[in-house]
Order: C-alpha cells, then structure tokens, then sequence
C-alpha cells in the first residue's frame, strides 16, 4: 500500500483548507491508535495497516470533531460503508467528509462520499461475513435453545456496562441511548442477569439492518463477548428477509423503518 | 523459606479453597485472562495481564444496598448484609495490591462504608512480583515497584529463573495464610529473581504542577480527541471508584442498587435541566486527570494512580495515561509553572 | 406487567409451589383488531382459555420489542403479538413496518436462547371473535405442552441478592 502517497494526501488537504483534521492511525508501542492530525507536518505519524480496525466514522458524533468539518477520514470499505449509511440516515452532509480509502493492500486515494459509494459498488459489492463468524452462528444453531441461553448467560456476565461496544460503533449516534432512559426504566442497569440480557440484545437490534459488520464493537469489549455473533446473525437475516445491502446506496430507505407489501409472514397466525 | 513450584500454583489455590478461603487468581477465560474464583481445572495466566481489577471482589460492579417489600400501602424494608467470604487475592498485580491503599481511603473518607469494609477485612492479598512488564506499565513512576508489598499481606516472589515462587508473609493475615497452605508449601531454598525493569517515565508532582495551572489549557483538546466517552478504563481501573445509584421497583420489592459509573460518560455530570457542566470529552478526560493527579494528592496525600496501565491496554481509541502524563509533563517543561 | 396476576410473586414464580402451574402468557394486541376481537369473542360468550393478560396498544406499530423482553423478564411464560390483518391498520401500515421488526427480532430471541415456541403472531381482525378465542386455546395448549419458562433463562428477572 502506497503510504507516502497517503501521507502527501492527508498533508495536501490541511494545507490547501481542504480539511479541518485528519484522522487516521498512528503506531504507539507497537499498537495501532487513532490519531488526529491538525497540521500538515504532522502527517508523517500516519500508519495504515489491517490491525487498524478501529472505525474512525465513530468520531464524527463528537461536537468537537464535526466543528472541524469538512473532516478526512483513513477509512477501509467497512468504514466507508458506515459513511454511506450515516449519509443515507442523514447523519452526514455529502460534503462533510473526504475519505482516505484503503482497501485490500491498496490506496485508492482522497475521494469523496459519492466516489467511496462508487468505489464500494464497483470493487467492494460483495463484502461478505467474517466465515469464523458464519460458522459460529450455525454452530450455535444447532444448539438446543437451552444451550443457547447458557451460552448467552455465560457471555452476558461478563459484561459491566461500560459501554465501549456503543460508542466505538457509528451507527449508535442517539443522544441517549435507551439503555439510559428510566421513566419508565425499560433496562435493568445492574451489571447483571436480566439488565445485561436486555442490553446486549437491544443494543444488537437496534443495528438490525444497519449493522455494517465492520467489527468495531467487539474489537471495543474489554471482556471479549462475542457481540458480532449477535450482529451478523441480524445482518444475515435483514440480507435473506429484505435484501438489506446497508451502506451501499446514500439513498436507500432504513430496512427497520421500510416495508415491502410481500414481506414474509410465513410465521404470523 | 517457604518455597512452591511454580507449576503447582493451582496446587496451592486448591489448598486454600479446601481451607475456606474464596481464592481469586487470574485465569485463563476464552481469549481473555481475568481475576476469578478459582474453580479446579481452571487455567492459571501470571504472564498476562488481566482485563479486571482486582476491585471487582471488594467494590463489585453492582451491588444491591438497601431493599424494601411493598404490599399496597404497606412498605417492609429488609436487611442487606452481602456476604463477605474470607478472600485472598492470590497471585495479582503489586499495582493492585497498591490501589488498595486509594480504595480504603476514600471508602472512609466521610462515610464509613460497611460493605466494603466487611469485604475489605475478610481479604488477604498477596501480590505476585512482577518479572516482566509491557509498553503500557508505568508503577515505578506513580511511586509504585514491580516488586512493591504496598497493600501486601504476603508476597510472592519467583525464583530460581522463574521454576519456583517463594511466599513470604508480611503481615498476620499472610501469616494464617501461610499456615491454611499447609503442604503446599515446602521449606527450603530458593533465589529471587529480579523484578522487571520498569523505568519511571515522568514525575508526577511536576504533573500536579501543571495540572494546578492549566484547567483551562488548549492541551485538553489535543488529548482528548480520540476518547469516545464509554466507561471501558473507569471500570478496568483499580482505584476507580465512582458509583451511581439506581432505585429498582416493581409493585412489590423494590432495591437500590449502587453501580460503577464513570467521569467519562456524558450523563456523569448532566442536569435534570439539561445543562452539563463537562460539555465535551476534553471536560470529562480533564477530569480523569484531574482527579488521579491533582484532587486525590491533594486530599489525601496519595496519587490516584498506581500505573497499571490497563487503561491504556483497553481503551477502543487508544487513549492512555501514560501518555498523557509524559505529554503534560513536557508541556511543563516548555513552560514551567509559577513558584507560589 | 403482572397486573392481573394475584400473587404479589408473580414475577418470581414464588407462588409455583402453592398452585400447579398454569401457563402465563402476555398478549400485546392492538385497540382496533385483536382488541376488538377479543372483545367480540366476550360479548359473544366464547369460551376460551383463561391464561392469557391483554395489553392493549394503539397499534402494532407501537409494540416495541422491549415489551416483549419485558414480559418475559416479569414472568410470562409465552408472548403473543397481535393486530390487524395486512391492508387493515387504521394508522395505514404500522402493522406492516412491525411485521418487519418481529421478522429479525424472533430470529434473535430465538439465537439468544427463547424457545421460538414462546412467541406468537397473528393478525385478528375485528370481527373474527371465533379466530381470537381458537387462537388462544391453541397458544394456551402450546405453551402448557412447552412447559414453564426456564426461571435460569438469561432473560428472566432473579431475584436480587
Ligand atoms: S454494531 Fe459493531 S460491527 Fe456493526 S456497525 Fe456497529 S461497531 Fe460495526
Ligand atoms: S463493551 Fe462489552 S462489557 Fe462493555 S457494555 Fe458492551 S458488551 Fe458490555
Ligand atoms: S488510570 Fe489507568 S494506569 Fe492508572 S491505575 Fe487507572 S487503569 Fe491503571
Ligand atoms: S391499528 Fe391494528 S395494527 Fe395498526
């Protein structure tokens, strides 16, 4: 992957006002962290390789971030995905954001939301599911529903609520997440038992058809719950019941929030 | 001397569990190593570095604190007494051990807090000397050893190129300790090994320095751009202590519940009116800072602290105290503070 | 949740030992259809199984998934769901956009670990007061036939300690 090029690029956009910040990654002790680049000579820092998972789409909740808009982004087609469909749920103005795309050993360049939908549509259409993930879940499925719930009870203990799985994914941009309102107090807020159950379950739905599977949320989870099992699950289903593509079209309609006349209602009564 | 293989850890975590104690070690679970009760067949992991503190047996993420029966207008309030088991904190961190110090502390700071001394006196620690440490580990720069028995009733120390642990006592506690181990432990022989190297990185009464001048600094922006708001370091955190407060009903029982919370959430400081004093991520990290660094030296002549540096190891966006210190401290540098 | 239920331990259980168990099961149903259904099923003096606790709600499109976790938190033991057939919700297509929802939410329920035989759906118009009361007899023998909702289920509320 051409680095310096990236680097040129990200250096050229905060030069020339094209960017208000870049953010990218950096190397620190080894690891790969994001890192916010305000100044052209800052941009030697930046590092790009497949342990940068993070999904820096993320950031653009943040009032301090969007202040600096227009904003450029190292994003990886997961991640461009995410700003397609922040767009499509109009999260994003068309010219918020410039991309820095990378994508299979290769840098594709400072590209625009429109350019990155083309470039998903025309070299990314088929982003499929992790198949360790795929194969997780079916072997999960031919569990009894009783092993399932141990299975699930024994992840959902270890959560502690810290949240992390929330704010590293894009698309959990409420201003308060259900999982804070209390009048009525829908979830438990113990870090426990029936309250985790009802998080992490929710927190999954609430993705369902906006998933983008970039992984983000279970990269995030101090306590290594397989919070993608859940995602890809609801993913593969909104993609086999309603043909969901999520962040491939800026104008699609949200699955949740749409309807089609021929739906299946095989299971209705 | 009181001497074990070290393969036979889980030999003596066994003896102590026969001998009553609830044993929490750090084990091998899934693809993570966390401090546990110890249940036979588990995997003990000393070269890793677990994602809890130990806090979590003395201070649990959620606990239920006062509780009372409804019965139409009839209101029964019911007697709270969580059990605190005998405990020994085998085989973790000395940065652990040391945030205990933090932990009793503030939990008798204004209040007395019976739950967590009952806990707190039914425990025996005894710290594992640290043999090798990570990027991210930064004790010997908050006051702090790899081989420290701050909050050490006994100490492990491994020995003889890490084949065999000698256990030494400190303390009465470590004493008993010591006596329910019975065979096994042996006496004999054995040399220490060193303890890691751990360079100190920054000084951090020149960080208090800082710190007492610069609330207002452009700095915050800087460092905290990257945070993304969740409780991830908060809650992995040894001397991380803030807690909020729920009421749980139904129509008939009703329970109040204390759980972790953290300065890093928005919620943290907002109003019912809406208003939030710590308006943005710069505010709620200053914040963190803030209280390890400059409150809690202040208040109690502690820091707040103890370089673990597990925040940084969990942390989604790569934030990391470390860094931040060393970043503050070379702002001071460049400026250094007025003398007062 | 438990308002019809007479024992102050509904959602624990803790009233098990004193009765034999009878299946408990919660039925979201819209105002417009089921509701009225169900009424026509009363006012008609069918005779149907006695297990079941109406909520009533606006519309289908009003049933969020939440409830559904909450009654099997509090205690039920199955959960119906229920509104105006297709074309007929008087709010035009609530009941279409929750078809959508309860399509991936039972596959998670399910993956989770809740017996997809817990949850049911139909649609009950108005004036099917026969359909309402055929409906819940068969839920009502379903359920007594899938047994008690596991109390160790992660979605199950235990008692605190
Ligand atoms: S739920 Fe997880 S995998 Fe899906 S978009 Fe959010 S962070 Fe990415
Ligand atoms: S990141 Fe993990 S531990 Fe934290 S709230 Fe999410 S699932 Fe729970
Ligand atoms: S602030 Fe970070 S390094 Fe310091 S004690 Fe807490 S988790 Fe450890
Ligand atoms: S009004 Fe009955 S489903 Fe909408």
């Amino acid at each position: 992957m051409d680095l310096a090029k990236l680097r040129q690029d990200a250096a050229a956009l905060l030069a020339d006002g094209r960017a208000g910040l870049v953010i990218g990654f950096r190397e620190r002790a080894g690891a790969c962290v994001p890192a916010f680049v305000t100044d052209a000579d800052q941009a030697d820092a930046l590092v790009y390789d497949d342990t940068c998972i993070a999904n820096l789409a993320a950031y653009l909740r943040k009032p301090e971030i969007r202040q600096r808009r227009p904003v450029a982004l190292v994003a990886r087609p997961h991640v461009m995905r995410s700003l397609i469909l922040l767009k499509a749920e109009h999260q994003l103005q068309g010219d918020d954001v410039l991309v820095l795309a990378v994508g299979d050993d290769t840098y594709h360049g400072v590209l625009t939301l429109a350019e990155a939908e083309r470039l998903l549509n025309e070299t990314y259409a088929d982003l499929a599911t992790d198949a360790q993930v795929l194969a997780e879940i079916e072997r999960l499925e031919q569990m009894s529903p009783e092993e399932r719930a141990r299975f699930w009870s024994e992840q959902f203990a270890k959560c502690t609520r810290c949240y992390a799985c929330r704010a590293a994914c894009p698309m959990c941009y409420c201003e308060r997440c259900i999982v804070e309102k209390n009048v009525p107090q829908w979830i438990s807020t113990a870090a426990a038992g029936h309250g985790n159950y009802a998080w992490n379950v929710i927190r999954a739905f609430h993705l369902a058809g906006r998933c983008i599977e970039c992984g983000a949320c279970e990269a995030a989870c101090p306590q290594g719950i397989p919070l993608m099992l859940l995602n890809a699950l609801l993913a593969r289903e909104a993609r086999d019941q309603f043909d969901a593509r999520p962040g491939y079209d800026a104008e699609a309609e949200p699955v949740v929030g749409s309807w089609n006349k021929d739906d299946d209602e095989g299971f209705i009564r | 001397m009181k001497i074990l293989d070290a393969s036979k850890l889980s030999d003596l975590a066994d003896t102590l569990a026969g001998a009553g104690y609830r044993v929490v070690v750090p084990v091998q679970d899934g693809d993570r190593v966390r401090y546990a009760e110890w249940s036979p067949g588990a995997t003990i992991r000393t070269d890793a570095f677990p994602v809890n503190s130990a806090k979590d047996f003395l201070f649990p993420r959620s606990e239920v604190i006062d509780r009372y029966q409804l019965d139409g207008d009839d209101f029964t309030p019911l007697e709270v007494r969580p059990p605190a088991p005998r405990t020994v904190l085998l085989a973790v961190r000395p940065c652990d051990a040391a945030s205990l110090a933090m932990l009793d502390t503030i939990f008798n700071w204004d209040y007395e807090d019976d739950l967590y001394n009952a806990r707190r006196a039914a425990t025996t620690v005894v710290p594992l000397v640290c043999t090798r440490a990570d990027a991210q580990c930064f004790c010997t720069s908050v006051g702090g050893a790899p081989d420290s028995s701050a909050g050490a009733d006994a100490l492990l120390h491994p020995a003889d190129g890490g084949s065999r642990l000698i256990l030494e006592p400190l303390t009465d506690k470590g004493k008993a300790l010591v006596e329910a181990a019975g065979g096994a432990l042996a006496d004999g022989k054995a040399a220490p090994d060193a303890p890691a190297d751990v360079p100190a990185r920054f000084d951090p009464d020149k960080v208090r320095a800082w710190l007492a001048d610069n609330f207002e600094a452009d700095l915050w922006d800087l460092l905290s751009y990257a945070c993304l708001g969740c409780g991830a370091c908060a809650y992995a955190c040894p001397t991380c202590h803030c807690f909020d407060m729920q009421d749980e009903a139904t129509r008939t029982e009703s329970v109040r519940l204390r759980n972790w919370d953290s300065c890093g959430f928005a919620l943290f400081t907002k109003h019912a009116g809406g208003h939030n004093p710590r308006p943005d991520q710069a505010a709620r990290w200053r914040n963190r800072v803030m209280h390890k660094f400059s409150y809690i030296p202040e208040r109690f002549d502690l820091v707040g602290c103890t370089g673990c540096g597990r925040c940084a190891r969990l942390c989604p966006a790569g934030m990391a105290m470390l860094e931040a210190c060393t970043r503050i401290e070379e702002e001071a540098r460049k400026a250094p503070a007025h003398e007062s | 949740m438990t308002q019809t239920s007479t024992k102050p331990d509904a959602a624990t259980g803790a009233d098990a030992a004193a009765q034999p168990w009878s299946p408990r099961i919660v039925a979201f149903v819209c105002n417009w259809c089921t509701y009225a259904g169900a009424d026509l099923a009363g006012t008609s003096r069918l005779q149907y199984a006695p297990n079941v606790r109406i909520i009533k709600l606006p519309c289908t499109g009003r049933i969020d998934p939440l409830f559904i976790l909450k009654a099997f938190e509090q205690g039920a033991d199955a959960v119906l769901v229920s509104g105006c057939h297709p074309g007929d919700c008087h709010y035009t297509a609530g009941n279409y956009h929750a078809r959508r929802r309860w399509g991936l939410f039972r596959r998670l329920m399910e993956f989770t670990g809740i017996d997809a035989k817990r949850l049911f759906f139909s649609w009950v118009s108005a004036a099917e007061g026969q359909k309402f009361a055929d409906l819940i007899n068969a839920v009502t023998d379903e359920v007594r036939q899938a047994g008690p909702f596991d109390p160790t289920n992660p979605a199950r509320k235990r008692p605190w300690t």
